[in-house]
């Protein structure tokens, strides 16, 4: 029998937005986590980890990084700030999760990938949809042979975005302005979604070899809120890609078209109620558990449980050298 | 016209119009939350016809809790709009505006009211008809509520009742037109109702019925009545109004159950563990 030990790792977790809350509720829930400190600008955010028992809180994530004793950091701040954090993490030596997209460009995603590979920490992308069940069933049904060899696929990841759309009764949220603001996004709805889907056909159907997009306007803005993309792979496959930022409810599936037949992972949105019931319990909705498998993974991986890393920074880089290719190569 | 003429309106020989639309976070038209631009193109076109077309329009919004004019102008497709039809745009809460003192059910209220509505000739209220948690209905008199320039206006939400009335008491608009053409019940629905009125309060209390909800049981209505600014006796016009409240999207039992519910856990401080 071959026993392992498991360090306990201590993390910090920077950024208290939607997704960052749901890995701080996520941290807390696994046995190999101590959540050492939270970072995040909003002194609202920082009572929220308080709530959960956090005890060190920061205003700057600078100085959550100088912690003694800290492991790992889990980033979800805005895209902008996705390269220095993630710099700074590294070069003092932290391990380093970091939300999807990697960075707002080629540029800024090479630099985080040098950075990692100077400093010899484990560096991963936070990408869910490749821990969700609908979405891992349908690889394994694709590799068992049963669609035979795909040649077509149909991609849709459409949801409100930045314009999350209050429920009745609920105070109504702002939306943080840098979700606005191009320059600091890199992109509107192909970046923010369709960073997903291109990652998910590239695990189903491997190198993309060409792409085009037409980028859509519906509310006027200078980045799309919603894309088309038509993409065609090494295998010789082809597929498309639908993204928006502009429906009140969201749809997320998959289709893949084979030779033998075809089959879908449609990941259904989770319901509000069952949702915040939970939440209030203090269980775990099902809205979470992907998320809640990426950090396990995350902790697996910088524990040596697991020997691969399947969403490596190299990784999210191809993506986003294809999203790069999708908004240069415009459908008018 | 129609619309107008079924209420002997005759739009007077003016110069400065104001007009005010139900922008309410970032719905846009389709949701039903909002007024549609087409909506408000088609008034501008009538009165450009009907009054000159050198008339000085000016569309106006503030800034609120959660959002800013600035985007929603944007997005709801009013920076279009203006563009297209050579109209200014106004975020109220950064134009020039005075103080003004006005009580409403024995309460004083000092509001800052904006020049442009002020000094304008017409204010023409271009509201929406909706279910809305406080007020029970959001129709006319609740639009005006967009009028104040302030803009953390969630904090005036526990006496909406009075800060209504007491808004649409300094600043009265002269015409009130419904966009009813989408509405939001429990769902988007293209109704295709337009309705008009001088009066806020009849025009408040003819959406009530269409929604299924009785006027005389809102509170914020009665004290709106009470202070002179309608009467929520109405005389209806046009196609029968049992024909838009038999299609209106009404809210089932489990959906008012579940807004109680929420409202119960964030009465005992649950909602701090939500995200």
């Amino acid at each position: 029998m071959v026993v392992i030990s498991v360090k306990k790792v201590n993390v910090g977790v920077i950024g208290l937005g939607f997704i960052g809350k749901v890995h701080l509720r996520n941290c807390l829930r696994l046995q190999a986590v101590n959540v050492m400190a939270v970072a995040d600008t909003s002194k609202k955010a920082l009572n929220y980890a308080k709530t959960f028992g956090v005890k060190q809180v920061f205003t700057d994530y600078h100085e959550l990084l100088k912690l003694d004793g800290l492991d790992a950091v889990i980033i979800s701040l805005p895209t902008h700030l996705h390269a220095d954090c993630a710099i700074s993490a590294m070069e003092l030596g932290r391990h380093v999760f970091l939300e999807k997209p990697l960075a707002r460009n080629l540029r800024e995603g090479q630099e985080i990938i040098s950075a990692a590979r100077r400093s010899g920490v484990k560096f991963m992308v936070g990408y869910p949809l490749r821990f969700a069940q609908d979405f891992g069933n349908l690889r394994s049904l694709m590799e068992s042979g049963v669609l035979g060899d795909i040649q077509i696929a149909h991609a849709v990841n459409i949801a409100s975005g930045p314009f999350m759309h209050r429920a009745e009764g609920t105070a109504p949220r702002p939306i943080p302005e840098w979700w606005l603001n191009k320059e600091l996004t890199g992109g509107g709805a192909l970046m923010d979604l369709g960073c997903h889907m291109i990652n998910l056909l590239r695990w189903y159907l491997g190198d993309v070899s060409n792409i085009k997009a037409r980028l859509g306007h519906r509310f006027n803005f200078e980045f799309e809120d919603h894309a088309t993309c038509l993409l065609n792979f090494e295998s010789g496959a082809s597929a498309v890609v639908n993204v928006g930022w502009f429906s009140q409810s969201t749809a997320l599936c998959v289709e893949l078209f084979g030779t033998m037949t075809y089959a879908q992972a449609n990941h259904s949105a989770s319901n509000k109620v069952t949702t915040a019931i939970k939440l209030i319990l203090g269980r775990t909705p099902k809205f979470f558990v992907p998320y809640l498998k990426e950090l396990a993974h995350f902790v697996d991986y910088i524990n040596g449980c697991n020997g691969e890393n399947i969403l490596s920074g190299e990784n999210a880089l191809s993506d986003l050298d294809v999203i790069a290719k999708a908004y240069k190569n415009q459908i008018k | 016209m129609e619309v107008l003429r079924l209420i002997d309106y005759s739009l007077p020989k003016v110069e400065e119009i104001v007009i005010k639309p139900n922008m309410c976070y970032y719905w846009d038209w389709s949701t039903g939350q909002t007024t549609d631009p087409l909506f408000v193109a088609a008034l501008i076109d009538l009165l450009r016809e009907e009054i000159s077309s050198q008339v000085k329009i000016s569309i106006v919004e503030s800034d609120a809790s959660a959002m800013k004019c600035k985007y929603a102008f944007k997005y709801l497709g009013y920076e279009k709009l203006a563009k297209e039809y050579d109209v200014n745009l106004v975020n109220l809460s950064e134009a020039e505006a005075e103080k003004a003192q006005v009580s409403a059910n024995g309460e004083v209220f000092e509001f800052s009211v904006p020049k442009i509505i002020k000094d304008a000739d017409l204010r023409v209220n271009a509201a929406k008809m909706k279910y809305m948690s406080f007020t029970k209905v959001s129709c006319a008199l609740k639009n005006i509520y967009g009028c104040n320039p302030y803009s953390k206006k969630f904090q005036f939400h526990s006496k909406l009742d009075k800060v209504l009335a007491a808004l649409n008491k300094v600043m009265p608009f002269n015409l009130h037109m419904l966009d009813g053409l989408t509405v939001c019940g429990s769902k988007p629905l293209k109704l295709g109702l337009i309705m008009a009125s001088q009066d806020p309060v009849a025009t408040d209390a003819a959406a009530a019925t269409i929604m299924g909800i009785n006027p005389k049981s809102l509170a914020y209505l009665k004290l709106a009545e009470k202070e002179g600014l309608g009467k929520s006796k109405f005389v209806p016009k046009g196609t029968d109004l049992r024909y838009f409240k038999s299609l209106y999207p009404r809210k089932s039992l489990s959906e008012k159950t579940l807004l109680f519910g929420y409202r119960v856990a964030c009465a005992l401080g649950l909602d701090k563990r939500l995200i």
